[in-house]
C-alpha cells in the first residue's frame, strides 16, 4: 500500500523509469512460456503467409537496381512516413507518431525483455539510459495521445472508406497500444521496489506478447510487410510486366499471381485511400480498388498460389476490373506500396487473352482495332482528308518532329480542333514537323484493357513506320499516347523520344505571347500526364501565359479522373449512380472559372458533353494548345492594329 | 441461241417491283440485238398473274407451272427454269437481284458451265458484245465485265438500276410450260413466310434512320421529327444528350454508348457530331445532314447538307417527301 | 458434325484503292487484308454450332500465301484445322473455276455442313457458296439466321425481303450462306494465336487440282464511279432545299 508520502517522494525525488530490480525463477519461467506461446502464436500464421509469397510464382521483370531510388523510397515513405502524412496529415502525422514512437520503444522493449531475464542493458540510472527512457517517454506521450485520436476517428468519426463495418481488432489493438504506452509512462511514476512497479512490468510485457500473435492474423502485418513492400516496389508507375513465355496470358489462376503480388496483397492495411480516390467508387460504381488487394488475398489464404481456380470469379469480379479507368489514383495514395494497376490490369488480361471477357463493346473495340488500327473504327482515308484539309506536312526524316496525331487528333472533330491549333503554335515558334502518312492506334486502350494480341500487333507495326520514317522526336497532343509510347512499346523494341505538346510549349514559354489580365483558366490535370508523367507545372506555365491560373479542389497529383482512360471511353455506358466525367466536370465548373483548360483529348471528349449536362452555363473548355494559339491570333491582330500608323 | 429470256419474280399473287425493272433491262438488250424478248415466271395456279404478264409487250411470255413450285424452293427453280432455258436457248438470261434471285440463279446458271453476272448497275454495248458494269468493294469501284464463250449469259440487276417507267403496255400470248420435276428432286422443306413479331427497337437492322439532336432544343419539337421518320418509313433515333435528357428510351441512342447503326440512309438532324456519335453512324451508306452551324463536323461525313434551321427545313422535307410518296 | 467453312482473305474494309496502272484491277501493294467480314460470321456461326453440338470446324481457304494470316486468325478464334488451296491465279478465274478448287479438295472430306458467308466484300458477286453447292451435288440455302440441328437434317430459318422470314427443313449434308450480323464476332486472343501454331494447316497446290474451264466472265476495267464522296450542299430556302433533297432521296438514293 502507498501513502500519499511516499508517492510525493517518488515524484519528487526519483521521476526516472522504474523497473522491478530483480525477478524470481519463476517470473522468469513464466516470462519464458509467455514469450514462446506468442511467438508460436505469430509463426503459426505468418509462416503460411510467407509460404504463400514465396512459392507464389517469381516476378519475370524484377531488378533489384537501382538500388539508390530503393533505398530513397524506402527513406522517405517509410522512415519519414512522407506519403502517409502528405495525403491524409492529421491521422497521418498521428499514424507517423505511433510509428516513429514503436521504432523508439524497440531498444526499451528489447531491454524490458532482456531484464526480465536479468539481462538488462538499460539502466535508468545510469547517465545513457536515464536519457533514452526519457527520450522513449516523450514519444511514449505522443503515440498515447495519437492512438486515443486515431481512436477516436475510427469509432466516433467513422470515414466511410474505413469501411462499413465496425473492426473491433482494431480497437482491441489500439487498447493495446494505447496500454503499452500507459504501462510505460506509469513507470516513472513509482518506485522501482513497489508491487506496482513490478505490475506495470508485467503489463507492459503482455501488452506486447498480445499485439505479437496478433500482428499476421490482422491488417497490422503491414507493420512488418509494407517496409519490405515499398522497398521492393516495380520501380515505376503502373510498370506492366511483360507476359513471361507461351503459358502466360496474366492474371488468371492463382498459379499467375506472382510474389510482388502476394506480398502486396498481404501488405494492404485497409486504410480506404485507394477507395476514397478511386473514381469508380466515388461514383457508386462496384469496383473498389481495396476489394480486389483483398479478394486477391483472400484467394491466396483459402487456396495458396498454387490453385487452378479463376482469380475473377468468388473473389473478385470481372465486372469490378473492367470499371477501372486506370486513373491510377489508388496506386499513387496507397502508403504500404501496393501497386494496384498492375494488378487490376493483370487480371483483365488473364479474362482478355483467354477470352472468357465477354463485351460487345470491348469486343467491337479490338475488332476495330485490328481491323482498321484506330480505336474508333474510322477509315484511314478519313485521317488523309484530315491532313490534307489543314495542310499538314508530311513527315519525311528532314523535320525535328514528328507530330502524332493519335485516334483522337486524326478523327474527333474536337481533337482535330487541338492539332491544327498546336500546329498554329509550332510554325508560330519556327519549329520544323510533320505527320506520319500512316499512324495506329498506339494500342493504349488494348493495353489497359489487357489484349496483349492486339497491343503487340499495333506497339511492332507502329516501330516499324518509326523506323521506316526514321523518326527520332515525337510530340503529340494526347497524354495516353505519350505513356504508352514511351513506356509500353518498350517491351517490343526502342521507340523514339516522345513529349506531351504541353511540355513541348512549356519549353519555349519565353518565346510564346504573354497576356496580361486573362481570364480564370481552371486547369485538369489528366491522369496521364499528371500521375503518370509527373507533368503538373508545365499545363500551368503555358496557361499562365494566357490567363490566371486556378486549382479545383482535386488537383495535381489527387486530379480526379474524366472516365475516359483504361479503354473506359470505348466500353460503353457507366454504371453506378454518376458518370465519372459529371462528377468532375461539377466541380471545375464550381470554381467560377471562364475557361476550363484541359490537355488531352479525351479529357476534352467526356468533359465537354459533362458540362454542357451538368451546368446551364457551362464555362468555355478548350485545350491549352488552342489556348496558346488563340493568344498568338491577338497578337498578330493586336500587331496590325499597332502597324498602320506611319511615322510621320 | 437467241433472244432475251426475263425471269420474273412474284410473291403473294403480284409480280414483284424489281421484276419490271430486269424486264426493262432486258428489253435494253433486246433492242440492241434486234432480238426477240421473252419473259416468264414460274409457279402454281398462275392465272392472275398470266393476265398481267399478257398485258405486256413481249415477243413471248411463259408460264411454268408445276404443283411442285407452288412454294419456292432452289431445286424446284432449277430444274424448271434448266428446262424452259433448254427449250428455249436464249443468248440472255435476266432477272432481278433479289434475296430469292440470289438463292437459285447461281445454281442454274453453273447448269450450263456459267456464271450469273450479279447485280448490274448498267450495260451498254460495245462492239459485238456488251460491256456489263458492277459495283466493287461496297460500291467505291465501278467494274466493266465482259461475257465469254458460248452459252446464255446470266444478268441480275440491281433495283432502282433501270427505270421500269420505260416499259410499254400490249398483248401477249402467255403459253404454259410444265416442267418435269420429280418430288424427291426437291430436297428443301420450305415452310411458310413469317413476319418477326415486334420486338425491341433494332436500329442496327433499320434501312433509313432520323436522328436527331440537341439542335431540337426541347422534348416537345420531337413530334416534328417524329413525322418525317414516319413519312420516310424509317426509325427515329438520337444523340446521347437527348436520350440522357430522357427524351427518347437509351434504346434508340446511337453512338460509342449506344447502337452501332449502318442504314440506307441516316438522317441527322441538329447533330452537330460529336466523334462518339460518329463512330456510331459511320457505316451508313448516305449520310444527310440538317444543321444551321455549316462549320458542325457532321457535314464532313454527309454526302448532302442542307445549312439551316431545322424547324424550318424538316417540316418542309416532310411535306415533299409526303408528296412524292403519294404521287 | 464436321462443319467446313470457306473463308475469302480481302483488302481491309476501309482500306484506301488505288486503280492499277493497266486499270485492271486495284494497285494490292501498300493494302492489308482481313478475312471477308461476312464470312467472319459463317466462321463464327460454325464455331458456335461445333461449341452446341460438338464436332470439328475446318477452315478452307484459296489464295496466295499472305493467306496463312487470315487461317491463323480463324485457327486462333476456334476452327481445329485449316485446308490452304495456294494459288496466285484467283484474278484469272470466275466463281465457277474458284468453286470448282473448292469442290475438289473438300470432296474427300465427307463433311456434314458447309458454311461460308453470303458475299464477299471486294467482289461482292454473292455465288460462291451456291455453286459449290450444285459441284458437290448437295442442298444449298441461302442468306441464312439461324440453325437448328436435328438428327441428319437441319432447320434453319432463311432471311426474305421487307422483313419476312421462313424456316425451311433440308437433309444434311449442306451448304448455308449465312447473313451477316446475325450474332457478335468473337475477338482472337492471344491464347488462341498460341493454340494455332500447334494446328495442322493442310496445304494443296493449285497444280495438283483438276483444272478449271476457261473463264466466262471477265473483268475488263476498274474505275471510280462517277459520284464522289462529297458534301452536296443543298441551297435555298428552307422548302427549296427541302425539295431538292426529297428528290435526291428519290432518284439518288433510292429511298422514297
Amino acid at each position: 500500500m502507498m501513502n500519499t508520502a511516499v508517492a510525493a517522494r517518488a515524484l519528487s525525488l526519483s521521476l526516472r523509469y522504474a523497473e522491478p530490480p530483480s525477478f524470481t525463477s519463476f517470473e522468469i519461467g513464466m516470462l519464458a512460456l509467455v514469450i514462446v506461446a506468442s511467438a508460436v502464436g505469430f509463426f503459426w500464421r505468418f509462416s503460411s503467409v510467407l509460404r504463400n509469397i514465396f512459392s507464389a510464382k517469381r516476378d519475370p521483370d524484377f531488378h533489384l537496381s537501382p538500388i539508390a531510388k530503393r533505398v530513397w523510397d524506402f527513406f522517405w515513405e517509410v522512415l519519414c512516413q512522407a506519403k502517409v502524412i502528405r495525403e491524409r496529415p492529421l491521422p497521418g502525422i498521428a499514424h507517423a507518431f505511433v510509428f516513429w514512437g514503436f521504432l523508439a520503444f524497440a531498444l526499451v522493449s528489447l531491454n524490458h525483455f532482456a531484464a526480465g531475464f536479468r539481462l538488462g542493458f538499460l539502466d535508468a540510472d545510469g547517465w545513457v539510459g536515464g536519457f533514452y527512457f526519457w527520450f522513449a517517454a516523450v514519444f511514449a506521450l505522443l503515440v498515447a495521445v495519437s492512438i486515443a485520436g486515431l481512436f477516436v476517428r475510427r469509432f466516433f468519426v467513422r470515414p466511410i472508406w474505413l469501411g462499413r463495418k465496425i473492426s473491433y481488432e482494431s480497437g482491441f489493438i489500439a487498447f493495446l497500444i494505447f496500454g503499452l504506452m500507459a504501462t510505460y509512462l506509469a513507470a516513472f511514476l513509482v518506485p522501482a521496489t513497489s508491487a506496482t512497479a513490478r505490475g506495470l512490468w508485467w503489463a507492459h510485457a503482455l501488452c506486447i506478447l498480445i499485439f505479437l500473435p496478433l500482428i499476421p492474423h490482422t491488417k497490422h502485418l503491414h507493420l512488418v510487410l509494407s517496409p519490405i513492400t515499398i522497398f521492393l516496389s516495380r520501380g515505376e508507375f503502373s510498370r506492366i510486366p511483360p507476359l513471361a513465355g507461351d503459358e502466360d496470358f496474366g492474371l488468371v489462376t492463382g498459379k499467375d499471381v506472382t510474389q510482388l503480388v502476394a506480398l502486396q496483397a498481404y501488405s494492404c492495411v485497409e486504410c480506404g485511400r485507394c477507395t476514397e480516390h478511386c473514381p469508380a467508387s466515388t461514383t457508386g460504381k462496384e469496383l473498389n480498388p481495396k476489394q480486389i488487394i483483398l479478394g486477391m488475398r483472400s484467394y491466396l489464404n483459402d487456396l495458396g498460389p498454387h490453385s487452378d481456380e479463376p482469380l475473377l470469379g468468388k473473389y473478385n469480379s470481372q465486372d469490378a476490373a473492367f470499371q477501372c479507368t486506370t486513373c491510377g489514383a489508388c496506386e499513387f495514395q496507397c502508403p504500404v506500396g501496393i501497386e494496384h494497376l498492375p494488378i487490376i490490369i493483370g487480371l483483365r488480361r488473364g479474362a482478355v487473352n483467354t477470352g472468357t471477357y465477354e463485351d460487345d463493346h470491348g469486343t467491337k473495340l479490338f475488332l476495330a482495332l485490328e481491323r482498321s488500327g484506330n480505336a474508333l473504327g474510322m477509315s484511314a482515308s478519313e485521317r488523309d482528308k484530315f491532313i490534307k484539309k489543314q495542310e499538314l506536312p508530311i513527315f519525311d526524316g528532314s523535320q525535328e518532329y514528328c507530330l502524332w496525331l493519335g485516334c483522337m487528333g486524326a478523327y474527333d472533330p474536337q481533337g482535330r480542333e487541338i492539332i491544327a491549333s498546336f500546329a498554329k503554335v509550332m510554325s508560330y515558334l519556327g519549329t520544323s514537323f510533320g505527320v506520319l502518312k500512316k499512324e495506329k492506334c498506339t494500342g493504349d486502350p488494348v493495353r489497359r484493357l489487357g489484349n496483349d494480341l492486339v497491343f503487340q500487333q499495333l506497339a511492332e507495326q507502329n516501330l516499324e513506320i518509326m523506323k521506316q520514317q526514321k523518326v527520332t522526336k515525337i510530340v503529340t497532343i494526347c497524354p495516353h499516347c505519350v505513356r504508352t509510347i514511351a513506356k509500353d512499346w518498350r517491351d517490343f523494341g526502342a521507340s523514339p523520344e516522345v513529349e506531351h505538346h504541353s511540355e513541348f510549349m512549356a519549353r519555349y514559354q519565353d518565346k510564346l505571347p504573354k497576356t496580361a489580365d486573362g481570364p480564370e483558366i481552371v486547369y485538369h490535370d489528366p491522369c496521364y500526364l499528371g500521375r503518370y508523367r509527373g507533368s503538373y507545372d508545365q499545363p500551368r506555365e503555358v496557361l499562365a501565359l494566357s490567363g490566371r491560373v486556378i486549382e479545383p479542389p482535386r488537383t495535381r497529383e489527387r486530379s480526379f479522373c474524366c472516365g475516359a482512360g483504361g479503354g473506359l471511353a470505348f466500353l460503353g455506358e457507366e454504371t453506378g449512380n454518376e458518370r465519372v466525367s459529371h462528377n468532375r466536370a461539377r466541380e471545375l465548373a464550381a470554381t467560377g472559372a471562364a475557361i476550363v483548360g484541359a490537355a488531352c483529348p479525351f479529357c476534352n471528349t467526356m468533359l465537354r458533353d459533362a458540362l454542357a449536362a451538368t451546368s446551364e452555363t457551362p464555362p468555355q473548355l478548350l485545350d491549352i494548345a488552342q489556348i496558346a494559339a488563340q493568344s498568338i491570333a491577338n497578337q498578330s491582330i493586336a500587331n496590325q492594329a499597332a502597324q498602320p500608323h506611319p511615322a510621320s | 441461241m437467241n433472244g432475251v429470256l426475263v425471269l420474273l419474280e412474284h410473291r403473294g399473287g403480284a409480280f414483284n417491283r424489281m421484276s419490271w425493272e430486269a424486264l426493262a433491262a432486258g428489253q435494253q438488250i433486246a433492242t440492241a440485238l434486234g432480238q426477240p424478248l421473252t419473259a416468264a415466271v414460274a409457279g402454281h395456279e398462275l392465272e392472275s398473274l398470266s393476265v398481267e404478264l399478257a398485258s405486256r409487250k413481249l415477243d413471248h411470255g411463259y408460264r411454268v407451272e408445276h404443283a411442285l413450285l407452288k412454294d419456292y424452293t432452289a431445286d424446284g427453280y432449277v430444274l424448271a427454269f434448266e428446262q424452259l432455258i433448254h427449250k428455249l436457248d436464249p443468248a440472255y438470261v435476266v432477272l432481278p437481284h433479289t434475296y430469292q434471285v440470289r438463292d437459285f440463279a447461281p445454281r442454274l446458271a453453273t447448269r450450263f458451265g456459267q456464271v450469273l453476272l450479279a447485280d448490274l448497275v448498267g450495260l451498254r454495248k460495245e462492239g459485238d458484245g456488251f460491256v456489263f458494269v458492277r459495283q466493287l468493294f461496297q460500291g467505291k469501284l465501278n467494274a466493266d465485265y465482259r461475257h465469254q464463250g458460248a452459252g446464255p449469259c446470266f444478268l441480275s440487276v440491281q433495283a432502282g438500276a433501270f427505270r421500269a417507267e420505260s416499259l410499254e403496255s400490249g398483248s401477249t400470248q402467255v403459253e404454259i410450260f410444265t416442267p418435269q420435276i420429280e418430288a424427291s428432286a426437291v430436297r428443301n422443306q420450305p415452310q411458310p413466310p413469317f413476319r418477326e413479331a415486334a420486338q425491341t427497337v433494332d436500329l442496327g437492322s433499320a434501312g433509313i434512320i432520323v436522328s436527331v439532336g440537341r439542335g431540337i432544343k426541347e422534348q416537345d419539337n420531337l413530334p416534328m421529327i417524329e413525322e418525317l421518320a414516319a413519312a420516310l418509313g424509317g426509325e427515329i433515333a438520337a444523340s446521347r444528350p437527348i436520350c440522357d435528357n430522357g427524351w427518347l428510351p437509351m434504346e434508340r441512342q446511337v453512338g460509342s454508348s449506344g447502337q452501332t447503326v449502318s442504314p440506307k440512309l441516316y438522317l441527322a438532324v441538329g447533330i452537330s457530331g460529336a466523334i462518339q456519335h460518329l463512330v456510331g453512324m459511320k457505316g451508313s451508306k448516305t449520310v444527310v445532314a440538317i444543321n444551321k452551324d455549316e462549320n458542325a463536323p457532321i457535314f464532313e461525313l454527309a454526302d448532302y447538307g442542307i445549312v439551316g434551321d431545322l424547324f424550318e427545313v424538316v417540316p418542309a422535307l416532310t411535306e415533299a417527301v409526303k408528296k412524292i410518296r403519294g404521287a | 458434325m464436321k462443319i467446313i467453312v470457306a473463308i475469302k482473305q480481302v483488302p481491309v474494309r476501309d482500306s484506301s484503292l488505288h486503280i492499277d496502272s493497266n486499270g485492271r484491277w486495284i494497285d494490292e501493294e501498300d493494302l492489308s487484308y482481313e478475312i471477308n467480314e461476312p464470312d467472319a460470321y459463317a466462321l463464327e456461326a460454325a464455331l458456335q454450332l461445333k461449341e452446341k453440338h460438338g464436332g470439328e470446324v475446318v477452315a478452307l481457304l484459296a489464295g496466295p500465301a499472305r493467306g496463312a494470316q487470315t487461317i491463323r486468325e480463324a485457327l486462333a478464334k476456334g476452327a481445329d484445322r485449316a485446308i490452304h488451296i495456294e494459288c496466285d491465279d484467283l484474278a484469272t478465274l470466275d466463281t465457277l473455276g474458284i468453286a470448282s478448287r473448292l469442290a475438289a479438295a473438300i470432296k474427300e472430306e465427307a463433311a456434314d455442313l458447309i458454311l461460308t458467308g453470303l458475299q464477299s466484300d471486294d467482289l461482292g458477286l454473292g455465288q460462291t457458296g451456291v455453286v459449290l453447292a450444285e459441284l458437290l451435288g448437295i442442298p444449298h440455302a441461302t442468306i441464312i439466321m439461324h440453325v437448328e440441328v436435328g438428327s441428319g437434317s437441319i432447320q434453319v430459318k432463311r432471311e426474305l425481303e421487307d422483313g419476312w422470314f421462313q424456316n425451311v427443313d433440308m437433309p444434311l449434308p449442306a451448304l448455308l450462306t449465312i447473313q451477316s450480323g446475325i450474332s457478335k464476332l468473337r475477338y482472337a486472343t492471344l491464347m488462341g494465336i498460341k493454340k494455332a501454331k500447334t494446328k495442322e494447316v493442310r496445304r494443296i497446290a493449285a497444280a495438283d487440282l483438276p483444272g478449271a474451264a476457261a473463264a466466262t466472265i471477265t473483268l475488263d476495267r476498274v474505275y471510280l464511279p462517277e459520284k464522289k464522296k462529297e458534301t452536296q450542299m443543298l441551297e435555298g430556302t428552307p422548302k427549296e432545299a427541302a425539295a431538292k433533297l426529297a428528290d435526291k432521296l428519290k432518284f439518288e438514293v433510292r429511298v422514297i
